[in-house]
């Protein structure tokens, strides 16, 4: 059982290889964000699927930090594209 | 080729591939992308080798910190810098750099490549001891009992460092709010994430600290995600760091290792510095870390957050 799991996580890091991709090429910054999200989806994925292979449930505690946490980057990202760097694109302009 | 050999190869080539992008990229953003997905990859190599406690660490740090350090600091670099002075060093210190970085890690792959493969290092020690360590967790057991002088040190570092980049502010601004003016629609995407999150993340914290004396955890890495979860309601306006002068704020930073200090003292009253008393090491361990994780989550929310910029909210 645990060989297929494995077998699916390694199937899972092809879809983070696409990523790593769509990261290098772009073409925006917004695009690469993305991807680095996408991957980071993957991430969490295949530590669920090691945890179950494994049967560590500690490992679904990276998980679950790793979830908590991925959204942070966007966050950061999405601020620095505001018009001072310090905002919300939600924001009305001044 | 058995599954588990597939995956560790793949794992393996894509760290080694995102690294390099890192490093070789030409512009800065698909460098700091890259590095956020080497973090994600190094944490998931980590589970591998069975370091669930440093998968843990990474997956804290490499989301949560480095990749809000990293883009913030690249959005200010970018609005800041004069065209033409864009932070490019000679090409003399691009070679120097290169040639000390390939030094380090040319001496990390001598010593990883020196271990002894069927060695089984200190891992017969400490099972033996672990029975009087009070927590089952062995890594808990060795930063926290056997080896607690290393922790302590880490803790004052940490201050050391708050303090560096403290010492960074103009006179005018000394005492004053860390970092520049956060803000953000009030009834927006990014209030209301930064409001509905807060809640799993201290939840997650505490279970962290709590988990770590008999599973994987701790307070450095409870203290990172409360780190990041204080920097996530300051980005999204809903609240503003206090300013470094004041008392709560300092009291908090040092609290962890100043009691951590305590603990060490009773125990040379009683025999030996930092020494545990098998029966009490539990209480005292949990104790210790509740207090560093407070100290570690300031600490780190402050480094990330920046010296003081100005002196009016």
């Amino acid at each position: 059982m645990s060989a297929v799991l494995l077998g699916f996580a390694a199937f899972l890091l092809l879809s983070v290889a696409g990523g790593l991709i769509r990261v290098l090429r772009g073409p925006d910054a917004a695009d690469r964000i993305m991807a680095v999200q996408l991957i980071g989806t993957s991430g969490v994925a295949v530590l669920l699927l090691l945890a179950a292979a494994g049967a560590n449930p500690a490992i679904v505690d990276v998980a679950l930090i790793m979830a908590l946490l991925a959204a942070f980057a966007a966050v950061a990202f999405v601020k620095s594209a505001s018009a001072d760097g310090l905002g919300d694109p939600e924001e009305p302009d001044p | 080729m058995t599954p588990a050999l597939v995956f560790d190869g793949l794992l393996a080539l894509l760290a080694v591939a995102a690294a390099m992008a890192a490093i070789g990229g030409r512009d800065l953003f698909g460098s700091v992308a890259f590095f956020i997905v080497y973090g994600l990859l190094i944490a998931i190599a980590w589970v591998r080798l069975d370091a669930i406690d440093v998968a843990l660490a990474e997956a804290a740090i490499g989301a949560g910190l480095t990749g809000i350090l990293l883009i913030s600091a690249l959005a200010r670099v970018e609005r800041t810098a004069s065209s033409g002075e864009s932070g490019e060093g000679g090409r003399l210190a691009k070679i120097a750099a290169a040639l000390l970085c390939a030094g380090v890690a040319g001496a990390l792959a001598w010593a990883a490549l020196a271990l002894d493969p069927q060695g089984a290092g200190l891992t017969p020690l400490i099972s033996e001891a672990l029975p009087q360590a009070g927590v089952g967790n062995p890594v808990t057991a060795v930063l926290l009992n056997f080896r607690a002088y290393d922790t302590l040190l880490e803790s004052i570092v940490l201050l050391f460092a708050l303090v560096a980049v403290w010492s960074l502010a103009d006179d005018g601004n000394w005492g004053g709010l860390p970092g520049l003016r956060q803000h953000a629609r009030s009834d927006g995407v990014l209030a209301t994430f930064g409001r509905l999150l807060p809640p799993f993340g201290l939840v997650v914290a505490v279970y962290l600290v709590w988990a770590g004396s008999e599973n994987p955890g701790g307070a450095f890495q409870g203290g990172t995600v409360l780190a990041a979860i204080w920097l996530l309601v300051a980005m999204a306006g809903i609240t503003e760091l206090p300013r470094v002068s004041s008392l709560p704020l300092r009291a908090a930073l040092v609290f962890g290792p100043a009691f951590f200090l305590a603990v060490g003292a009773i125990g040379a009253l009683a025999g030996t510095f930092l020494g545990l008393a098998p029966a009490a090491a539990k209480a005292i361990i949990l104790a210790v870390e509740a207090g560093l994780t407070l100290s570690i989550a300031a600490t780190l929310a402050l480094l990330v957050a920046g010296s003081p910029q100005r002196t009016q909210g």
